[in-house]
């Protein structure tokens, strides 16, 4: 039962990363604008991580997709989601003005069109998908699971 | 002696066993590492590969070759309008696509036309656009080229006016379509030609347009428009006072006080204290784009 669940868990998790890298990597300058607006990296910085992040998130779906060291994958998509989180609150406890560009997009937005709420709580529910991968590593049709046996 | 010989038997029986697990713990584990460094180097090679692949996307822009004409400052991104000898200098940050601005040009040209006229500012424009990232779409950065070609032919300011003065609604992108910039074009005299047109087809100011933009997203300003009279954000209010026509040409004659005035070529002059329309100085620094 468990291992069904994680399946539909683990497929889930897959669909919001490739989501997530997919509407990033068309233009690579917004990509880069989304990361500099957080203020928190160094100009240097940026555009490795605006280049980069989204073919972290398309790794992870890859490897969540065909089930290839779930646990590993689950632990890195919760740290990555946590590093999201505390972006995201930084920027709204700086009082600066931002879509979050999770899903492509970003860059600074006027001030009643933040959506933190809804941005950090997407996330944490995100969160809860890795989380039951973590403690429920060995799903149904995963290379897992096929080199195991 | 025989049950000495059963105990040896079983004890290496178990022995075998017990070898055969802790060989089969250890397969275990070696494979668990071996499918966690796998993990571990699709992601550092996803990572990598789209780091490369990425920096190669972003076209590289050479200021030397890659600017329109007449162009200004150390990178040449600026684009200049009126007499450079003006003492105050007026620098706008505008989205082809922005309704904001189409309304600070609606309620401001005049104020400003004249300012120019008189010799009192010099405006630097910086061509944004990014609204294509907001709302989707391309017609802010075809729009932006297009105005890269009219400033390469001297043409820049009156076609700016007209493409605000013919903005579609924001969330429609009319100037995907590059007909559109180029008809629009008719309504500058001595705008619309074959060069012109194959410049806006083809996209020639491609990299500058980027360059400009990713200017400006470096410049940590984060709206268009974004207004400033001698550095000072002038747009919605200076010193916390609104602006307006009267308010702006207050504001700037008095950070002209004591200050000489640039002198226009009178027919520049004239043309710019129209309100329909008015002509930029052809471009002086010739050559520009290859």
């Amino acid at each position: 039962m468990a291992a069904s669940i994680g399946t539909a868990v683990r497929i889930g998790l897959a669909i919001v990363w490739a989501w997530a890298g997919l509407a990033k990597i068309s233009d690579p300058q917004a990509a880069a604008q989304a990361v500099r607006v957080y203020r928190i990296l160094p100009e240097a910085l940026v555009k490795p991580f605006g280049y980069g992040l989204p073919f972290l998130e398309l790794a992870l779906a890859l490897l969540l997709l065909v089930g290839l060291g779930t646990r590993i994958a689950a632990a890195l998509s919760a740290v990555l989601l946590l590093v999201y989180i505390a972006s995201i609150a930084s920027v709204w406890a700086r009082g600066i003005s931002i879509d979050c560009g999770c899903f492509g997009g970003g860059g600074s937005v006027a001030a009643s069109q933040t959506q933190y709420w809804q941005e950090i709580l997407r996330d944490c529910g995100f969160l809860l998908l890795a989380g039951w991968l973590i403690r429920h590593p060995r799903t149904r049709l995963s290379l897992d699971g096929w080199l195991a046996a | 002696m025989s049950t000495k010989n059963d105990v040896g038997k079983r004890s290496a029986r178990e022995r075998m066993q017990e070898e055969r697990a802790r060989e089969e713990v250890a397969a275990r584990k070696k494979r668990k590492l071996a499918v966690i460094l796998t993990a571990l180097v699709v992601i550092a090679a996803a990572v990598v590969i789209g780091i490369v692949v990425q920096n190669g996307r972003t076209s590289s822009y050479n200021a030397g070759t890659d600017a329109p004409g007449g162009t200004v400052g150390n990178t040449r991104l600026l684009v200049p309008v009126g007499g450079t000898a003006a003492p105050s200098t007026v620098t706008i940050y505008e989205d082809p696509r922005c309704p904001a601005c189409e309304q600070f040009e609606t309620g401001m040209r005049a104020t400003i036309n004249q300012l120019l006229a008189q010799g009192k500012i010099q405006i630097q424009y910086h061509i944004a656009s990014f609204i294509d990232r907001h709302d989707g779409g391309k017609g802010s950065k075809n729009a932006a080229n297009a105005l890269a070609c009219a400033q390469n032919v001297g043409r820049f300011h009156d076609y700016h006016d007209v493409l605000y003065a013919n903005q579609p609604q924001e969330t429609v992108d009319a100037w995907a379509d590059r007909s559109i910039l180029i008809s629009l074009a008719k309504q500058v005299p001595g705008l619309d030609s074959p060069g012109f047109e194959a410049c806006v087809n083809n996209n020639s100011y491609g990299s500058w347009v980027t360059a400009v933009q990713s200017d400006f997203d470096k410049s940590g300003y984060n709206s268009t428009p974004t207004v400033l009279l001698n550095g000072t954000p002038a747009y919605p209010t200076y010193n916390s006072q609104d602006i307006s026509p009267a308010n702006f040409t207050a504001w700037v004659d008095n950070a002209n006080k004591g200050k000489p005035l640039a002198s226009m070529p009178s027919a520049s002059a004239e043309a710019l204290a129209s309100p329909t329309a008015h002509n930029n100085p052809p471009a002086s620094a010739s050559g520009g784009h290859s």
